[in-house]
């Protein structure tokens, strides 16, 4: 056997371990995606809405008239270890509208009037200043307009508040219509352990 | 009242808190580093810091205070370190420091109050810690305050919105400022200010967007000192104030001071 014979097969056998490697790899993802072991999730870092760097944009709401799924199956979430739990909170109100009697804004952002606003701990009523507000987003009536989200992000607000895909509401479509639509290539398939753990903001750079 | 722009000191790496002393040379906390500038912006000298360094400041006779992690180290005014006080309750992240009269002021920004201290080290009691929320309002991570000529202390409380003013001895006396999203003379956000200097007024420094302004003891709005210059992702900006009334803003960003001069009364 020539030596040029031994490189040949040698590089035909590395073409046929890739293919079938490749091969193998697509099937085990479309047996994970089959058996919904992969699920679409919203990539925080890259959603306009929440990355870092874009201020004074409007926000993205591709999610809400994109999705398949009638009122979306991207919700905004609340990571409540991340709240600031301030008495002015720029998404839940329209910080650029007129101050009322109680020295706060007097619109809410919220189109939908879909988060709540609540005073915990010691509260003093006196004056509103004075509490920590706990704000849930109640998710029957978010549309994922993201509007909250471009508004709690830094340096305005802490990022706690991220659009999340709500695997009760998707129907895992094969090509999402929203990722197809999504000029950030936001939304990706991903292991369910990873789509399912909060939303983490990369800082760009 | 009007200021204008006259300089951007390039920082040289990182700046979290600024202080100028007397002579007008400026002190600036880094990443693990003290850097001193002289008045023309020049980068004088630099030393290292043991810990992160947060916040910095300058006593009449040269010596500087530096809040860190966990502990305030003293220098001379040549970088040598003098002493280190340690406590990892008090000091867990010292984002201010100053002097009231014969004591030392450190802003723990990870218990969201003031500690007073005597000369020596011993502390005296807290600032801005006795309320119903336990302590000051502070989402952006960061306690910054002031300090007038008869030792009163003012303190940013950016949640509320406002700039309180309190004894010494931890006494809250009164409070300037108020939320509002248009008019120039509130605080607009979530929170603000986040940052504020004491001089002949109350100097503050806002994020989102960024800009700095100056109030009279009063609360009446004197000036908005700068705004679009800064980079708008810009928060927790260190802002002092020297003995010519020139203004000093940290953009964090740029990692540039700002310094900035009156041109009318």
């Amino acid at each position: 056997m020539s030596d040029l014979q031994t490189r040949r097969d040698l590089f035909s056998t590395v073409a046929r371990g890739t293919v079938l490697a490749v091969l193998a790899g697509g099937a085990g993802f479309l047996v994970k995606k089959a058996n919904g072991q992969v699920v679409w999730q919203v990539d925080a870092s890259r959603c306009i809405n929440s990355r870092l760097g874009e201020v004074g944009v409007a926000a993205c709401n591709l999610c809400t008239t994109e999705c398949v799924v009638a009122l979306s199956a991207v919700r905004a979430v609340n990571e409540y270890s991340r709240c600031g739990r301030c008495n002015i909170c720029p998404a839940y109100f329209n910080i650029t509208s007129a101050v009322n009697e109680l020295g706060q804004p007097s619109e809410k952002l919220c189109p939908r009037d879909a988060i709540r606003r609540r005073p915990i701990g010691k509260v003093d009523p006196e004056d509103p200043a004075n509490n920590f507000y706990e704000y849930v987003i109640d998710e029957e009536k978010c549309d994922g307009c993201g509007k909250c989200v471009m508004q709690c992000k830094e340096p305005l607000g802490l990022g706690s508040i991220t659009l999340r895909v709500r695997y009760d509401k998707c129907v895992n479509c094969n090509r999402c219509s929203i990722s197809t639509a999504c000029p950030q290539k936001a939304l990706m398939q991903l292991p369910v352990h990873q789509a399912t753990q909060p939303a983490e903001v990369q800082r760009p750079g | 009242m009007q200021y204008r722009h006259v300089q951007v000191i390039d920082g040289k790496g990182a700046l979290h808190g600024i202080a100028v002393d007397r002579h007008g040379a400026i002190y600036a906390a880094g990443e693990t580093e003290i850097k001193v500038f002289d008045a023309a912006g020049r980068l004088e000298r630099r030393w290292p810091a043991s810990r992160p360094a947060w916040s910095v400041t300058v006593a009449g006779d040269g010596t500087v205070y530096v809040g860190e992690v966990g502990q305030i180290e003293i220098f001379d005014a040549a970088g040598k370190l003098l002493n280190t006080w340690r406590d990892d309750k008090l000091l867990r992240r010292v984002t201010a420091i100053g002097f009231s009269r014969d004591s030392v002021l450190a802003g723990d920004s990870a218990d969201r109050a003031i500690r007073r201290f005597d000369r020596g080290g011993k502390f005296l009691n807290n600032i801005g810690k006795d309320n119903p929320l336990g302590g000051l309002l502070i989402p952006n991570g960061v306690v910054d305050f002031g300090v007038d000529a008869e030792g009163t202390v003012f303190v940013a409380n950016p949640g509320k919105h406002r700039v309180e003013r309190y004894a010494p001895d931890g006494r809250l006396l009164g409070h300037i400022g108020r939320f509002d999203g248009n008019d120039p003379a509130g605080f607009t956000g979530c929170c603000n200010p986040t940052n504020v200097a004491i001089g002949d007024a109350i100097y503050t420094a806002e994020k989102a967007g960024p800009r700095a302004k100056l109030y009279d003891f009063s609360g009446k709005l004197l000036a908005v000192i700068a705004t679009d210059l800064f980079d708008p992702n810009c928060k927790n900006m260190s802002i002092a104030v020297d003995g010519r009334g020139r203004v000093y803003v940290v953009d964090t960003v740029k990692l540039g001071i700002f310094v900035f001069e009156r041109v009318s009364a």
